[in-house]
């Protein structure tokens, strides 16, 4: 009896204490680190006194992230928490690399914290597969060099697409700088898929089959190609992505109008602090759907995590409302929290630049929206879809042609 | 029958034979395993991948590659961008003897011992030790339509009015925009190897030439690379297998565009093996498989070019 009693105490005391013993999660977030180490590391810790029995290791990875993944997955020492985009998040859905989230949480609490469209954009197979985090607008905000519009007889900003690229021209022709850089060659979704779907074109027929090569859609590929072959588009903007190159030479005065997030913004203001000051900030003119897109990052949780309810627990804290509020007052993020629409920092007037566009933008996160599912192969076909584009650009294929091309393509390559 | 003329190996000698051979595999095993473990079993292991299936779903769900025989090299052949990069990589040899030639002729420029040449020396290697980004970043300002080459250009009158575009993104200049860049990076290291072969050269070589009235020029053709053979089969075959393997260059300036005519074979295998979460390590291997026997052909050619030359020598 004396002996059972000793070995139930020790047992108690063995489960106890192995209760007690914290678990170590480990986070990974993508390109966060040096700039925002003071926002991450205080929101660990606050999450760690919240939850004294988690403990979390935080490492930023850059470029070699997903290489770093699947390295640790063979390694058998997989994060429990990553930071991917939607890109990313659906290529890992599809290759199995991720558990469900809603599978660790409710469904409820997702539908009630995230915009619908939020929580759409990172879903595959109708589960959801990621917490969604920050997010921006690529039509978010237009700003423009008020004396480049002076001296091009211009007033006001456009307010189509249309009057956009007629824009782009008069700037061009009557000041020799640019007017504007669209998006002909971004990476995968952010590309000029794009463009269609703010036009209201689609990119899939009911079928699910590819199918953006209708007149329609080489009518609007044929006034980008004739934009370029005019000379009114910086060269680049077809090796380069259209914000770095806008961003860039915008800070020089060579290009007019910068279409994007607020973070233009903050590289004008380090770059060319002068020219910040002139710049005029308002509301990018849409296409003809009269929709935005848009980017945004997750927190995913690996099927091979070994606390993956322990890593849901903190996803779910670093994505709510009061987390991604502290983080858009650091820098001008578009929050995924439905709260964030209400929220009074985003109503604040201003005249600085940034907390313009910020009031103008920080509250429509339920915009974000890249238009369209990415297919199972997205890289292989994203490529030939920007390799026609740019066949088109030169002059190589007709802009019927290289759409038609690429719809063959996708269609008969598309997993 | 022929029979030993030497003493006959007693048992003692034998012994003792025995001993240092076991003695030298002792001291090679530590660089034998390593090489086993990080050079070999990788190889191999590589080139078994070419033979299977063996993509981002089979691995997520834990499961080993699949053997399907030569189906990835027929996936290969059919696929036009593998040809477009092989072909590019073919081209990228081009940069070779300009490479070799121009490194080989600065090293015997500067392998004197006269004031400043210590600074050429490490100025000609700064490009060598320089990221490639930040390398990027400059040559993009050369290349820009707006940039330096067109300046130059322009102001020479060797581009007529309006004629100014960007050297990266123009499909018939791209490709030698970046052969420059290459060379501008190689130049240094393969300069370096240089001067370390010409100074092994024996100075009385040179002053019995110079005795015998024979001019710098035939110094140069009658000792100077006769001499240097070795080097230049090393640095050739060096420069041969970087060439057929470039892809950072690629990658950063101009990302295989535009029109494909930058993309290389190694950017294929690179895009196959790395791209995401989708990724095909079994094509992938097989592309590199093809490139290896590629570069390997060229070696061999070289070595047989060479190597009779540095036989004769």
């Amino acid at each position: 009896m004396k002996k059972a009693a000793l070995a139930l105490s020790l047992a108690l005391a063995a489960s106890t204490a192995f209760a007690q013993k914290p678990v170590e999660i480990t986070f990974w977030s993508w390109y966060l680190s040096p700039k925002f180490d003071a926002y991450i590391k205080d929101s660990i810790a606050a999450f760690e006194k919240a939850n004294p029995t988690i403990k979390v290791k935080w490492f930023d990875k850059q470029d070699s992230l997903v290489q770093d993944f699947l390295s640790s997955v063979n390694l058998g020492n997989a994060p429990d928490v990553v930071n991917l985009n939607i890109d990313e998040t659906a290529k890992a859905a599809q290759n199995g690399f991720l558990r469900p989230v809603d599978s660790l949480v409710s469904k409820a609490s997702l539908t009630s914290t995230f915009y619908p469209q939020s929580i759409a954009n990172f879903s595959t197979g109708g589960k959801v597969y990621g917490f969604p985090w920050y997010g921006w607008l690529n039509e978010g905000v237009l700003l423009y060099n008020p004396d480049l519009f002076k001296k091009a007889g211009l007033s006001r900003a456009p307010r189509t697409m249309t009057e956009l690229l007629s824009y782009a021209k008069t700037i061009k022709d009557k000041t020799g700088a640019y007017g504007y850089v669209p998006a002909y060659k971004d990476p995968n979704t952010a590309s000029f898929l794009g463009y269609f779907y703010s036009e209201g074109l689609p990119v899939y027929d009911k079928a699910g089959k590819a199918a953006f090569n209708t007149a329609a859609h080489a009518a609007l590929l044929q006034q980008y190609v004739n934009l370029y072959k005019g000379g009114y588009v910086p060269e680049d903007a077809i090796r380069r992505e259209a914000f770095q190159v806008a961003t860039e030479l915008y800070a020089q005065g060579k290009v007019a109008m910068v279409v994007g997030g607020p973070q233009a913004l903050n590289r004008l203001k380090d770059n060319n602090p002068g020219l910040y000051k002139s710049v005029v900030v308002t509301e990018a003119p849409l296409g003809k759907a009269g929709v935005q897109t848009g980017g945004s990052m997750d927190l995913v949780i690996p099927t091979a995590s070994k606390h993956p309810a322990e890593a849901a627990k903190f996803a779910a804290f670093m994505t709510n409302n009061v987390n991604q509020m502290k983080f858009a007052r650091i820098v001008p993020i578009v929050p995924t929290t439905r709260a964030a629409q209400n929220d009074a920092y985003f109503k604040q007037a201003g005249t600085d630049a940034i907390a313009r566009a910020t009031s103008l933008v920080g509250a429509s996160g339920r915009y974000i929206n890249p238009g369209y599912k990415a297919p199972k192969n997205s890289d292989d076909l994203y490529k030939n879809f920007n390799d026609n584009i740019e066949a088109a650009l030169l002059g190589r294929k007709t802009a019927q042609q290289a759409l038609n091309d690429s719809v063959a393509y996708w269609n008969a390559n598309m997993k | 029958m022929i029979q030993s003329s030497g003493p006959r190996p007693t048992g003692r000698r034998i012994r003792a034979g025995l001993r240092d051979t076991l003695l030298s595999y002792a001291f090679l095993a530590p660089a034998l395993v390593l090489l086993a473990v990080f050079t070999f079993y990788p190889l191999g292991y590589g080139a078994y991948l070419g033979f299977t299936k063996y993509t981002g779903a089979q691995f997520a769900q834990g499961l080993g590659p699949q053997f399907i025989g030569l189906e990835n090299f027929k996936a290969l052949i059919a696929d036009p961008l593998f040809w477009t990069g092989l072909k590019n990589s073919l081209k990228y040899l081009l940069i070779v003897p300009i490479l070799q030639f121009a490194s080989l002729a600065v090293a015997v420029l500067v392998n004197r011992n006269l004031p400043g040449m210590a600074f050429f020396r490490g100025a000609y290697y700064v490009p060598v030790v320089t990221s490639i980004s930040l390398a990027a970043v400059m040559w993009e300002w050369v290349y820009n339509k707006e940039g330096t080459l067109n300046w130059i250009l322009g102001a020479l009158h060797l581009l007529p009015q309006g004629g100014a575009f960007g050297w990266l993104n123009n499909e018939h200049t791209a490709l030698y925009a970046i052969l420059l860049v290459t060379f501008w990076r190689g130049f240094g290291y393969y300069m370096v190897l240089y001067i370390a072969g010409l100074q092994s050269i024996p100075e009385e070589l040179e002053e019995a030439a110079v005795l015998d009235g024979a001019n710098r020029w035939q110094r140069f053709w009658g000792i100077t690379v006769p001499m240097m053979r070795p080097t230049i089969l090393l640095c050739t075959l060096l420069s041969t297998i970087a060439a057929i393997r470039a892809l950072e260059e690629v990658l950063v300036l101009t990302n295989g565009g535009p029109l494909n005519s930058t993309y290389t074979a190694l950017m294929y295998v690179y895009s196959k093996a790395f791209q995401g979460f989708n990724f095909d390590y079994g094509l992938a291997s097989a592309a590199g498989l093809v490139v290896a026997a590629v570069a390997l052909a060229l070696s061999l050619l070289n070595f047989r070019f060479f190597r009779s030359d540095v036989e004769e020598s």
